[in-house]
């Protein structure tokens, strides 16, 4: 206890100062590793290889295609995505990211960031709905990986603290983690099933336990490079590949049954850096 | 409380009736369904709120037929069994317990010739194989060109020659610590058919009575298991 205490000390210290002038970490792999100090985690720690690959994250190259994407004037408005207010107020993205999903005013309705994309690149930009610019959401090439990875990465190592003040919030989260616990489908699963037990795995893949934050803040930090897709995927990506192993229903990207997960997985890694972007297998 | 900040379109739609508002509001941004918006989340139970999420948003393709003749619709419809697991979160009380038991047990039905062992070898393939069931717009398991795997694998650890779950419990060596005897038979098919009759609440489907797998399937599976020449128990 006491070694684990001191050991997480310098990491504390730097978090804090962090915390202070709202400063993202700039190497993701710096704060996989202070996690890795903290708990001794077969999750953490389970492919050398991620931890090899970390430091040259084709996610970064992401960052960067993003980065010139949301300061292009772009779609029928022919303006930028600088006046997109993510929660901190209009272009503020220094630690944005770690405080959604939130309840946003303009448009009653709590949102991740994909879908408070969708919706500056509707009203702002002046996209249609189904342009692909909006329509596409997954894969590296897509604009909404590209800006999604640029806007998550100004919060790296920022601790994650979403909203919980708007009653239309806390309402979601605890949705959300009733939806978590809901078993359905003709296998009977939930996310429970996989998430609620340390060092368990599916096949040889170690799962992330909802119960150790160290280990859960690195599940939801999303987007990440899936080694295995060769693609950077999002969160709403993640929850859809979920429903699809648990041979539940398909669901619709955006939706607030997608959000309420989201919310209330957010909530449980609380306090735990972000690791943005972030390699899983 | 929404209704105040809501566009005059969304507003106008929430005047309306639900099912009204549904299809006049469908579309909306995002591809995100507002029917929602017309709701006061603030005013139900997270049980209510998380149901009316699942089952009427909009916030699934519910329609989607499924692999058993069904729709997504009835994929998540609870049941009772999932009703009381999810509740108590797979720790229901004695009571319950032993009346999910007993249901559990009714729902077992047992080949007419008795319970045989298939095709250890076909078994081993079914154990491994996680095809089945999955639903996707571009990615669904079509049981047409393959039959659902039993994805035992991912659970379980079987032959140390592959890697498994840990999930549930080990069962590297079962026929050779068991032993093929008619008792050890019986209680196999049984938990692959309907694990809730010796496990309530068990994370482990109902293969048998949820009719994910057929009864050669079963057979070859449990053979797999108990047959001595099987890699499961060498």
């Amino acid at each position: 206890m006491l070694r684990k205490l001191v050991m997480a000390l310098p990491v504390a210290a730097l978090a804090a100062a962090f915390a202070a002038h709202a400063q993202p970490v700039e190497d993701p792999l710096e704060v996989l590793e202070g996690l890795i100090e903290q708990v001794d985690s077969d999750y953490l720690t389970q492919s050398e290889q991620n931890l090899i690959l970390m430091a040259d994250n084709p996610a970064l190259w992401t960052v960067e295609d993003g980065e010139a994407l949301f300061y292009e004037a772009r779609g029928p408005n022919n303006v930028s995505l600088e006046e997109c207010d993510f929660g901190k107020g209009p272009g503020v993205l220094e630690g944005a990211y770690a405080e959604l999903p939130r309840y946003f005013e303009d448009t009653g309705r709590v949102m991740d960031l994909e879908s408070r994309l969708v919706h500056c690149m509707i009203t702002l930009q002046g996209f249609p709905e189904d342009d692909p610019a909006v329509s596409k959401r997954d894969g590296s090439d897509s604009d909404h990986m590209q800006l999604q990875t640029y806007i998550a990465y100004q919060s790296n190592g920022m601790p994650w603290n979403p909203p919980l003040d708007h009653p239309v919030e806390q309402a979601m989260r605890d949705a959300g983690e009733y939806i978590f616990y809901r078993r359905a489908g003709n296998m009977d699963f939930n996310c429970a099933t996989c998430h609620t037990a340390t060092g368990k795995r599916i096949r040889a893949s170690v799962l992330p336990d909802k119960n150790i934050p160290e280990e859960w803040t690195k599940a939801v930090s999303w987007p990440a490079f899936r080694a295995g897709h060769d693609h950077v995927r999002s969160s709403q990506h993640r929850v859809r590949e979920c429903l699809w192993q648990m041979r539940h229903a398909v669901p619709i990207g955006g939706s607030d049954a997608t959000i309420a997960l989201i919310s209330y997985w957010t909530d449980l890694a609380r306090g735990q850096p972000t690791v943005l972007p972030d390699v899983k297998r | 409380m929404k209704f105040k900040s809501m566009s005059r379109l969304a507003a106008g739609c929430a005047a309306g009736t639900i099912v009204l508002s549904l299809v006049a509001c469908a579309g909306a941004e995002g591809g995100a369904s507002n029917a929602e918006a017309n709701k006061d989340y603030t005013q139900m139970s997270a049980a209510e709120l998380g149901e009316y999420l699942v089952m009427e948003s909009g916030s699934f393709h519910l329609d989607m037929p499924t692999q058993e003749g069904t729709t997504a619709r009835e994929r998540m419809s609870q049941d009772e069994l999932q009703k009381v697991c999810s509740e108590t979160r797979n720790r229901p009380s004695g009571e319950q317990a032993g009346q999910i038991s007993a249901a559990a047990r009714e729902t077992i039905q047992y080949p007419e010739d008795g319970i045989q062992l298939g095709d250890w070898e076909r078994g081993g393939e079914l154990s491994w194989g996680g095809f089945g069931y999955r639903l996707s717009e571009d990615n669904y398991d079509d049981h047409t060109r393959r039959a659902p795997d039993g994805a035992c694998y991912n659970c379980h650890a079987m032959s140390t020659e592959r890697t498994g779950g840990t999930i549930g419990p080990s069962l590297t060596g079962y026929g050779k610590t068991r032993g093929d005897t008619e008792d050890t038979r019986r209680f196999v098919y049984e938990v692959i058919y309907n694990p809730h009759a010796y496990f309530p609440c068990s994370n482990m489907p109902r293969m048998g009575a949820n009719g994910i797998l057929d009864p050669q399937a079963i057979a070859d599976i449990m053979a797999y298991l108990l047959h001595p020449e099987s890699p499961v128990n060498q």
